[in-house]
């Protein structure tokens, strides 16, 4: 990855989203402003952090972001937008909006569960081809490569290797 | 005794030794899809049985392999720690296991050692394949490189029970694994299996005492109808 993502967050106003980063093999950090254009208290947080991961001009920048922290931000935007402060808005996602990925799910029960996976369905159901679309077809091949050349997941490294 | 409505999963196991009966099981933690995985391949045209209390569905499907019809059972199983005491009647005479996580998730992935490890104490041997679910929401992850079904030399696939990418080919591979082994295996495992399973879960029972009533009745309900047609 050539831009490494440092820290990422939310102006108001003019609303943007500011992103500081290093660029391989130069010290200084440098920082992104990418400004959030056609966003209301009505508007959709989850599309919009979609959009604007995928934007051609910004999308390698934001690889090291995950689209729920980008959620995130618009959530907190949308708050604002709506007259909530940032403390009332910072409690309400971490009540609904998104959810912890690094939380341990097999230990909720089953109402909380359920909670979260409200949560997933929004991506799910936006994602879904439905069997009455014309264009569903039921059996999908795509081949993924899986060779070593391929960067790490980021995942495999640490102390639990010893399998 | 309390320890009959335990090990109602365990229910008709025996016809899985015939040979046009095989068992592949769901495994993986919770939320990661499974339970989406199993709707997308099998779609509607198929009832489920609930058993609730057991966190656990089954699905019945019938398809050919080398021309013979092959019943499967899916055991679609719940990833909640306050089912673990069932985990043995899950694994108990499985032909194949699918093992799923969400890439959404590193926890879920980081999981599955505990998952395989367990898979591997009850059955050693059977097919197991790796399954990274939900790449439509992020298509770069298959462009990564995950080790751990490498390490283990397992069957990796990237899929999404959203938009159906190889969900079928996951399940028709699943199955072809599932006969083959059964062929070329004699589950001699499976008889002192049954015994440590049953004592493990007579164990499990008296942690679970609050539980009990219900488990009972639920498995009263669904004893009666073992299989929906
Ligand atoms: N984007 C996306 N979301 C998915 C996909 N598969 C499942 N999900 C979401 O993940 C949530 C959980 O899926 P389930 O199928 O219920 O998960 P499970 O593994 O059966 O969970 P337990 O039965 O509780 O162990 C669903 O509500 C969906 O919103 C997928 O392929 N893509
Ligand atoms: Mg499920």
């Amino acid at each position: 990855m050539a831009y490494h993502a440092k820290k990422c967050g939310i102006r108001f106003q003019p609303p943007a989203i500011i992103l500081i980063y290093n660029e391989q093999a130069k010290e200084k950090d440098r920082q992104r402003i990418m400004p959030v254009r056609n966003f209301s208290k009505f508007s959709d947080c989850i599309g919009a952090a979609e959009q604007l991961k995928n934007n051609p001009r910004h999308k390698q920048f934001l690889e090291g972001v995950s689209l729920q922290q980008l959620v995130k931000l618009y959530t907190v935007l949308k708050g604002h937008l709506q007259g909530q402060s940032l403390v009332e808005s910072l409690q309400k996602i971490q009540q609904e909006t998104v959810f912890d990925p690094d939380e341990n799910l097999n230990k909720l029960d089953d109402k909380e569960l359920k909670k979260r996976k409200n949560l997933m369905d929004k991506l799910f159901e936006k994602n879904c081809k439905k069997k009455d679309d014309p264009e569903f077809v039921y059996d999908i091949e795509v081949e993924f490569l899986q060779d070593t050349q391929l960067e790490s997941c980021g995942w495999d490294d640490g102390s639990d290797n010893e399998f | 005794m309390a320890g009959d409505g335990l090990t109602v999963p365990e229910l008709d196991q025996e016809k899985y030794d015939a040979d046009e009966n095989v068992k592949i099981i769901c495994l993986g933690d919770s939320a990661v899809g499974k339970s989406k995985l199993m709707e997308r391949f099998l779609m509607d045209g198929f009832r489920p049985q609930q058993l609730s209390t057991f966190a656990l569905t089954l699905y019945k499907y019938t398809t050919t392999v080398d021309g013979k019809t092959i019943l499967v059972d899916f055991w679609d199983t719940a990833g909640q720690e306050r089912f673990q005491s069932m985990h043995a009647s899950y694994y108990h005479k499985a032909h194949a296991c699918i093992m799923v996580f969400d890439v959404q998730r590193k926890i879920t992935y980081k999981n599955l050692n505990t998952w395989y490890q367990e898979l591997r104490e009850y059955r050693p041997e059977i097919p197991c394949i790796v399954v990274a679910n939900k790449i439509d929401a992020d298509l770069k992850v298959t462009q990564k490189n995950f080790n751990f079904a490498k390490k283990l030399n397992l069957p990796f696939y990237f899929v999404s029970a959203a938009d159906g990418t190889n969900v079928v080919k996951l399940f028709t591979d699943a199955i072809k694994l599932a006969v083959s082994y059964k062929q070329d295996s004699q589950d001699f495992m499976d008889q002192v299996m049954q015994e440590l399973e049953n004592f493990e879960l007579d164990k499990k029972v008296e942690e679970e005492e609050e539980d009990d009533l219900s488990d009972k009745e639920e498995y009263d309900t669904h004893v009666a109808k073992p299989h929906i047609p």
